[in-house]
């Protein structure tokens, strides 16, 4: 017999539409640091939850911001 | 003409004059081509988020500029000649200005279409079925 599991997700919403950020700037370090732990990469949809037009939008504005040093590309 | 943000990092240890003569020559280059310097931020001293020329900080300046491809190639050449500067990044911004201009818009006529037709209903409520039952 298949015991079903009975716990409650939180469905995931994204921060951007939430909250109306337009603008993901990428020299918004604060804003963006959200979206990267530790090992310093681009933390994936399915954990964060953010919807496809603002993940492009961030991990593009994270890639603008490694290149100029205020993000890590990846942890010393 | 185009909007550009340039944005590049200068070493550590030159003094604010240096990083004022840079500025001042980056904003000749620009006016010189026709372009328009529309702001100059000096960042000031911010730690690298990985170490760049062997150095771990360095003072940041942003130019938010009008300019052509030219003379941002004419900028980027000339960054990459100084000593000093040791990182730069120049990003197109039109687009993204474009992009949340028409955000905006939308979201305040969306604001005001709301808001009219809230007013609207009250009144249209009443008179409406009314008005149906005697063309039955």
């Amino acid at each position: 017999m298949a015991i079903q599991k009975q716990y409650y997700r939180r469905k995931k919403v994204c921060k951007f539409c939430v909250e109306r950020i337009d603008n993901i700037n990428y020299k918004d370090v604060k804003l963006l640091s959200q979206f990267v732990p530790e090992r310093a990469k681009i933390m994936p949809r399915r954990i964060s939850g953010v919807c496809t037009p603002h993940q492009r939008l961030l991990s593009d504005a994270i890639k603008k911001a490694r290149n100029i040093a205020l993000l890590p590309f990846a942890t010393e | 003409m185009r909007n550009y943000e340039i944005m590049f990092i200068v070493s550590p240890n030159a003094p604010e004059e240096d990083i004022d003569k840079i500025n001042g020559q980056i904003e000749g280059v620009i006016t010189a081509g026709g372009g328009k310097a529309e702001k100059i931020e000096k960042l000031g001293k911010r730690r690298l988020a990985y170490t760049v020329k062997k150095f771990r900080e360095g003072s940041y300046v942003l130019f938010t500029i009008q300019a052509d491809g030219a003379i941002v190639r004419e900028i980027e050449r000339r960054l990459r000649v100084m000593d000093l500067v040791i990182k730069y990044l120049t990003v197109r911004m039109d687009d993204d200005m474009k992009r949340l201009d028409k955000i905006k818009a939308h979201r305040q006529k969306r604001a005001t279409r709301r808001g009219r037709a809230h007013a609207e209903s009250g009144d249209r409520r009443g008179p409406s079925p009314a008005e149906q039952m005697p063309e039955e």
